[in-house]
């Protein structure tokens, strides 16, 4: 087990080291963020100076390995846009978004996990019709639209709940069910499907022929091992929750990391942008290590070679 | 499973109860939702004009400007100023008893600093170019007096140093900035303006609270006032729906929709201009658009008047000067004369395509990108391809975004291409200020024109002490424009600001990137 966490976390270095690569050649040639921060009128004199203070005027190599030997530390420069040290925005963004992608998992695998079991239990009912059209608006209703048509309606003609902000805990109710909505079809599928699967096994049969109560059968013997697909899944998706909720938080005023990187990439602002991608991909590798490892746990016959 | 119903019914409703709007509440807040934020520094060195709607709370201006643009002895830190007889010596006495926020004295030390400050090469201003080549000496004979010595005689250096300008006039605190340095300074601003900086949380919101009592506008009406920076309008418009807004942007499709609702809407008249140019050459302009019957082609070739109405709602007004920007005609005294606006004329514009040599037409890049307060700008591209399309021209659209089209623009390296741009409405050394990069061939990185003769009148304006004189140029310079053909003008825009139906009159002023909300607070 020990050696197998080295060899993942090797893997995940180099894997940082080579994105840091990418993201620093491809941030800089989408274009120049000088023709974001100054004025339509600056002169060739003003881009002079704004480029020498910011450091740009420096060879890509070198702005390479300042860039790395500091991130390393932590500090990943000055944003260009706000003029402030980016990591005191990662600081304010990204727990905003963990919150965020935590009560939209929370959500999702409250409404998911009982919903994914009835439907496979009661497989052809009503039941299993509604979990059926739940996962299919969830993976096909496009994300900006369901965060438009919840902004619109229930927050703005029927003002049942905020509409933006990060201020109460109303105002994660909407962004959270946006962002979890299609968590819930997938682990509500997955959850379906693996207990299908486990309900018609030899050693659920077995168990109810010895006379095992149905609900243990269901929640307890059942429900452990068709598990395993959903631990994968809510892991990944949790990592991809915080990190990829540009569309939500842009529509709901959230201030997270999802904001932080969309605002770094229209105004090309290098040190967010890499910040924000080698922290999201950090949280990814971390995240899906933990799954790995999360495995073991759950189901002790899994053994890893390396 | 009945009880675990009600559970979740009851945590809803008591939700819903939590969540309820704020209309029910006393408002001593204020609260201004906007689509961006543009820079979101809070040090008037390090961005120009476009974060002047939230600074010009913090901050007061060493010379005021009414809402709608006029130089104000009532609104500034300079209570009254006047120039020597050659115009080199400007002196700026200040207002007593003025003090920052921190509870220090503002003297005329504090003034030297911050253009000094505004003038170093660590800022990023507008005019922080214009200001060090005229500059020579900033004198401090008494803390209430100021004394500016200029390389050469001008009339232009009040504006330069106001409200209706960039960020270059806005005063700062020397010993603070001195004793805590730029990044505390830019974390925690100090002012001596109507609100102080509470709290700032980057790409959401600005807090700020009100002085006990200001010298411009007395005791503020708000106690608080935040601008939220919500990019997506739907949300905009339900914040001020649920009271949780008091003034937001909002698009022009959706004024009408609002307004049946009961939300005024004020419309800042004419804000910006959409304005087309070709970019220059190495060498200045290259053919086709170097020969100006073409020039001319493609402006007949465009119905102004069907953009205004189907792409603009109805809220724009057809332009006829390149770069003319609208609020400094009167100052100037120039009118647009009926013959100087450009008809819809497609025959008209085939034949000056033929008579160039071009009549079967040609081939041109034209880049379709969105900007801030502009976001019908992929649709408008699309619009006048079409029309181009009708004489000939086609037009090869290039979706990018503004940087991309910018590099390509300074860089001259898509020699013909177009562009375009909602160039902010300005008074008439705005306009010349725009002018002296867009249509001055020294400036080289910027100019889209190259005519010797613009250049000269461009280049004397800034000599000129007769404001007489410096008008006939304004005039001359804007009657060239149009003559030559140097861009594309094809409308004015209006841009609204819908607010809550409480707030009582509000007037957006007509000053560039300035929404005069600290007028607002006026009680």
């Amino acid at each position: 087990m020990l050696r197998f966490v080295l060899f993942r976390l090797l893997q995940s270095l180099v894997a940082l080291a080579i994105l840091s690569v990418v993201v620093f050649v491809l941030a800089r040639a989408t274009g120049d963020p000088l023709h974001m921060i100054l004025p339509m009128n600056a002169s060739e004199e003003d881009y002079a100076n704004a480029r020498k203070y910011l450091g740009l005027d420096r060879p890509y190599v070198e702005q390479y390995f300042s860039f790395v030997g500091r991130a390393v530390t932590g500090d990943f420069g000055t944003s260009i846009r706000a003029r402030r040290p980016v990591i005191e925005l990662l600081r304010e963004r990204l727990p905003n978004s963990l919150k965020l992608a935590a009560f939209a998992m929370g959500a999702s695998l409250a409404i998911a996990f009982p919903l994914g079991v009835m439907a496979a239990v009661k497989k052809g009912t009503g039941v299993d019709r509604a979990a059926q059209i739940v996962a299919v608006l969830g993976q096909s209703l496009p994300t900006f639209w369901v965060a438009i048509v919840l902004v619109e309606f229930v927050a703005g003609r029927w003002q049942w709940l905020p509409a933006g902000g990060a201020d109460s805990l109303a105002s994660y109710v909407l962004p959270g069910l946006t962002l979890g909505w299609f968590v819930v079809a997938g682990m509500m599928r997955l959850l379906r499907s693996g207990m299908l699967e486990v309900l018609d096994s030899e050693y659920v049969k077995l168990a109810r022929l010895k006379g095992v109560a149905e609900r243990k059968v269901v929640w307890v013997h059942a429900l452990k091992n068709a598990l395993i697909p959903v631990v994968t899944f809510a892991g990944i998706y949790f990592a991809i929750l915080v990190t990829t909720a540009i569309v939500v938080e842009t529509v709901f005023a959230w201030p997270g990391l999802g904001r932080l990187a969309y605002d770094g990439i229209t105004s090309r602002d290098f040190p967010v942008i890499q910040a924000v991608v080698l922290t999201t991909a950090t949280i990814v590798a971390a995240v899906n290590l933990g799954v790995d490892c999360l495995y073991a746990v759950i189901d002790p016959r899994i053994r890893y070679s390396r | 499973m009945k009880s675990t119903t009600r559970i979740i019914v009851t945590s809803l409703l008591l939700l819903i109860a939590v969540a309820s709007p704020a209309w029910a509440q006393a408002k001593s807040e204020l609260t201004v939702a906007l689509s961006s934020f543009s820079a979101e520094t809070l040090d008037p060195a390090l961005q120009g004009h476009n974060v002047k709607y939230y600074l010009s709370l913090m901050f007061d201006y060493l010379v005021g400007v009414t809402p709608d643009g006029q130089p104000s002895q009532a609104g500034g830190l300079a209570s009254k100023w006047e120039s020597s007889a050659d115009h080199r010596r400007w002196t700026f006495h200040l207002r007593k008893g003025v003090k920052f926020h921190d509870g220090s004295d503002m003297t005329s030390e504090d003034v030297k600093f911050s253009l000094q400050r505004a003038m170093s090469k660590r800022s990023t201003t507008g005019y922080a170019g214009p200001l060090r080549t005229l500059i020579a000496d900033i004198e401090t004979p008494a803390p209430d007096r100021v004394v500016i010595v200029l390389k050469e005689s001008t009339l232009i250096i009040p504006t330069y140093l106001s409200r209706s300008l960039s960020t270059e006039g806005m005063v700062l605190p020397k010993k603070y900035i001195e004793a805590n340095g730029d990044d505390v300074f830019a974390r925690k601003p100090v002012g001596t303006g109507p609100y102080k900086f509470v709290e700032q949380v980057v790409g959401s919101h600005i807090k700020m609270t009100a002085v006990d009592n200001h010298w411009r506008i007395g005791v503020p009406k708000y106690k608080n006032v935040t601008f939220k920076l919500v990019p997506e309008e739907t949300t905009r418009i339900a914040l001020l729906r649920r009271g949780e807004a008091d003034v937001a942007d909002v698009s022009r499709e959706r004024v009408k929709e609002l307004e049946k609702e009961g939300f005024p809407v004020h419309m800042r008249r004419e804000e910006a201009i959409i304005h087309m140019w070709w970019i220059l050459g190495p060498e200045g302009r290259t053919p086709p658009t170097k020969d100006k019957r073409v020039r001319e082609a493609l402006n007949l070739a465009i119905d102004r008047a069907e953009i205004a109405q189907s792409i603009f709602g109805g809220y724009a007004e057809p332009a006829a000067i390149p770069m003319g920007l609208s609020w400094a005609f009167k100052e100037v005294g120039f009118k647009v004369t009926p013959e100087m606006a450009y008809p819809y004329d497609v025959a008209r514009a085939k034949k000056l395509l033929a008579d160039a040599g071009y009549a079967g037409g040609f081939t041109q890049d034209v880049y379709a990108f969105q900007l801030p307060g502009f976001a019908e700008g992929k649709s408008f591209a699309e619009a006048v391809a079409g029309y181009w399309e009708k004489i000939g021209v086609k037009s090869k659209l290039i979706p990018v975004d503004y940087p991309a089209f910018r590099k390509q623009w300074v860089d001259r390296k898509a020699p013909g291409a177009v562009g375009y741009y909602n160039i902010a409405n300005r008074d008439w050394i705005g306009t010349y200020a725009l002018l002296e990069k867009q249509a001055y061939t020294p400036s080289k990185l910027n100019d889209t024109v190259n005519d010797p003769e613009i250049d000269g009148m461009i280049a004397q304006v800034m000599r000129q002490t007769d404001r007489e004189k410096i008008n006939a140029l304004m005039r001359n310079i804007y009657t060239r424009m149009r003559s030559e053909h140097h861009g594309v003008p094809v409308v004015y825009v209006h841009s609204p600001y819908a607010t809550s139906k409480t707030l009582g009159k509000y007037n957006p002023g007509a000053v560039m990137y300035d929404l005069f909300i600290d007028e607002l607070a006026r009680k």
